[in-house]
């Protein structure tokens, strides 16, 4: 019993980083319906930029907080310079875009930062053994902050009037534009939330899962996986598909073979698409199609 | 008059076309032959510079760097300038296969090194043979050398690793191991060395684990490790997915004597698994105890300077790694010194290798051993506060 909550424990703090990166996805497209494939380069940037930051000396919590910032001039930086400009985006356009740019960024962050991986320092706190199951302090701050930020990212869309003009964008673009939303400020906030998003993930899961200048590449797939089991444009279902995939991932590694693990997401996505392309926890799903 | 201009066109683009066939014919009958003394000796050098073997890689790239600038500025071998070309394999057996078919076709070098890990070597391993063209692996696994003419290798073989793991198990009395392995080429066949080393001194593995070498969560593994309750653990993996693994053995509890190949000789381990380091045993080259040697041992000398080197070039200590690269290097030069560029030359000269004192051991290779190292080449090493330390 305590081996399954050891799984499980370890598959949430893994989840609950797929579940921001799940949540980037979705609040850039349920805004513009633009599948931003370089969402997980976002993570990769943030856990590498506050690496730099402490190395110059800055404390921890400023340094992290520096990089959400970067990552987020660079998100809105990317949907100005790359997604802005075209005329008609499509879907697919914007996959085929956005895989330029992840690359790009990648080549970038390997020029700059070397191809070796490192982890950040992890936030304080001593590592706890609950009967038998031993939870490590950066898990509880995973968990923690995550949820704090995917309630904030809820109340942000459901009760804010700045939210509320995104999401009528998402549900109505015409009669949204009508009202005198521009859709091209909306898309930059959503870029800008994502990017924040994803950042997020990157600072927390550098000190576990280390970064290097490709580890947004398997982040960003399984982000992407853990968003389509809630239909791409639910917030919870991210949240919850995140966790999922984590928990999936975990108890596969344990109680089949670890080398599995990879393919858990993959198969899933495939099952999911085949069976309830609207997403497994979708309640919104009907609302975009 | 438009005619006869076409027809000079022709002639003249033919004509250029041949001149440049001839330009191209002539390097190349130099490098077969070797009787043609112009141009420079060309080594080719495929590593895993950037993926799962970043952390063995970029130092080997550095390592081959600096001795290549080194020896250029003392006029080469025998006044002919030595040219270093290195290719990235990406950690992947495809990329590593593809690196040494453009190394020999195109750059035609005269001898290969490489890889840094075990499963981009066997990729290069039947192109080498069937060039064929002399080769020298950095990597551990002997399957690398194992009957081949054409390979070589300048890490210790897994099976001296084994050897004194085994030897120091049996001597604490540990009668099963549970081992947690690279599920790449390294961790290939190690279970079976176990078996063949340990069986006869009652030393046997009771549970085995594996890990992708880029895995980053150990979980299930420890979990299952600790489960199988063994008298001593053994993980077997590189860096920075050993250092993580040795993190998880901690933060799980597995609470057993834990031995680590020496595949983590580098200071991305030690920063990787930080204090979790502490207590381990592994066997390994005696680079990372360099100023715990006695003055006597004859590798002090070479080890030293080495590290001085590349201290004042990089500002930071070589890993074994890098001294894979320093022999293999060194090897190289030796054979295209005294051998010079006929494959069957260097090939049978390398097999001569006898007493060649490096980083990673002292070599005496031969027709069927191409590894040239023996259990004495390493030593038990444990880490105590962040360093290395050889154990009493």
């Amino acid at each position: 019993m305590s081996d399954f909550l050891q799984f499980v424990v370890a598959g949430l703090s893994a989840g609950a980083v797929y579940a921001l990166v799940a949540m980037g996805f979705v609040a850039i497209f349920s805004v513009s319906g633009v599948i931003n494939l370089a969402q997980g380069e976002f993570a990769a940037i943030a856990g590498l930029s506050a690496l730099s930051f402490t190395d110059a000396g800055v404390p921890l919590p400023v340094a992290m907080l520096l990089a959400l910032l970067v990552v987020a001039v660079v998100a809105v930086l990317m949907q100005r310079l790359a997604i802005a400009p075209v005329r008609r985006m499509t879907t697919l356009v914007s996959i085929i875009l956005t895989l330029g740019v992840s690359t790009a960024l990648k080549a970038l962050l390997l020029l700059i930062y070397g191809p070796q991986g490192r982890g950040l320092a992890p936030l304080p706190g001593s590592d706890l053994v609950i009967g038998g199951v031993s939870v490590r302090a950066q898990e509880l701050w995973i968990l923690g902050i995550t949820a704090v930020v995917a309630v904030a990212v809820a109340v942000f869309y459901d009760r804010t009037v700045l939210g509320k003009a995104l999401r009528a964008c998402a549900e109505q673009p015409v009669a949204a534009r009508l009202v005198g939303i521009s859709p091209k400020a909306a898309a930059t906030v959503a870029f800008a939330v994502a990017g924040l998003l994803g950042a997020v993930a990157g600072v927390l899961a550098s000190p576990i899962q280390l970064t290097q200048w490709d580890s947004g590449l398997l982040l960003g797939l399984k982000g992407f996986v853990a968003a389509t089991l809630g239909g791409l444009v639910s917030i919870r279902g991210a949240v919850l598909g995140g966790l999922v995939l984590g928990v999936l991932e975990s108890l596969t590694a344990g109680y089949v073979d670890s080398g599995y693990r990879d393919a858990v997401a993959f198969v899933l996505l495939i099952v999911v698409l085949v069976a309830r392309p609207g997403g497994v926890f979708g309640r919104h799903a009907e609302a975009r199609v | 008059m438009f005619g006869s201009a076409k027809r000079l066109a022709a002639l003249l683009a033919a004509g250029a076309l041949l001149a440049a066939g001839c330009a191209e014919e002539q390097p190349a009958a130099g490098g077969q032959g070797g009787e043609a003394e112009a141009g420079p000796f060309k080594i080719g050098a495929v590593l895993d510079i950037t993926g799962a073997g970043a952390s063995l890689g970029v130092p080997e790239r550095d390592t081959l760097t600096l001795l290549t600038e080194e020896l250029n500025a003392q006029g080469g071998i025998d006044g002919r300038q030595v040219e270093m070309i290195i290719e990235d394999n990406a950690s992947t057996e495809d990329g590593a296969a593809r690196a040494a078919t453009k190394l020999i076709t195109e750059d035609q070098v005269d001898i290969l090194l490489g890889a840094s890990r075990t499963g981009p070597s066997l990729a290069m391993r039947p192109i080498a043979e069937s060039t064929p063209i002399p080769m020298i692996s950095l990597a551990a696994n002997a399957a690398i050398v194992n009957g081949s003419q054409w390979v070589f290798k300048t890490a210790q073989n897994d099976s001296v690793v084994i050897e004194n793991i085994v030897e120091d198990a049996a001597s604490k009395g540990y009668k099963t191991l549970a081992l947690a392995r690279d599920a790449s080429g390294f961790g290939e066949g190690v279970r079976e060395l176990f078996d063949e080393i340990g069986g006869p001194k009652g030393v046997s593995v009771i549970a085995v684990e594996s890990f992708a070498p880029d895995a980053t969560d150990f979980t299930a593994q420890m979990v299952n490790v600790r489960n199988a309750n063994a008298d001593a653990v053994v993980i077997w993996g590189i860096p920075p997915a050993a250092g993580l693994a040795q993190k998880a053995y901690v933060q799980l509890g597995v609470g057993k004597p834990v031995y680590q190949s020496h595949g983590i000789g580098n200071q991305v381990f030690l920063d990787t698994a930080a204090e979790a380091a502490d207590g381990l045993v592994a066997p390994l080259g005696r680079l990372v105890v360099a100023d715990q040697l006695p003055e006597d041992d004859p590798q002090k000398k070479v080890i030293t300077d080495f590290i001085a080197a590349y201290r004042g070039e990089y500002d930071a200590a070589p890993s074994t790694f890098a001294g894979h690269a320093y022999d293999g290097f060194q090897l190289a030069v030796d054979a295209l010194r005294n051998a010079g560029t006929e494959p069957e030359a260097v090939r049978s000269y390398l097999e001569g290798i006898d007493d060649f004192v490096g980083v990673s051991g002292t070599f005496s290779m031969s027709p069927e051993d191409h590894s040239g190292l023996t259990a004495d080449d390493l030593v038990l090493v444990t880490v105590a506060g962040g360093k290395f330390q050889l154990v009493p």
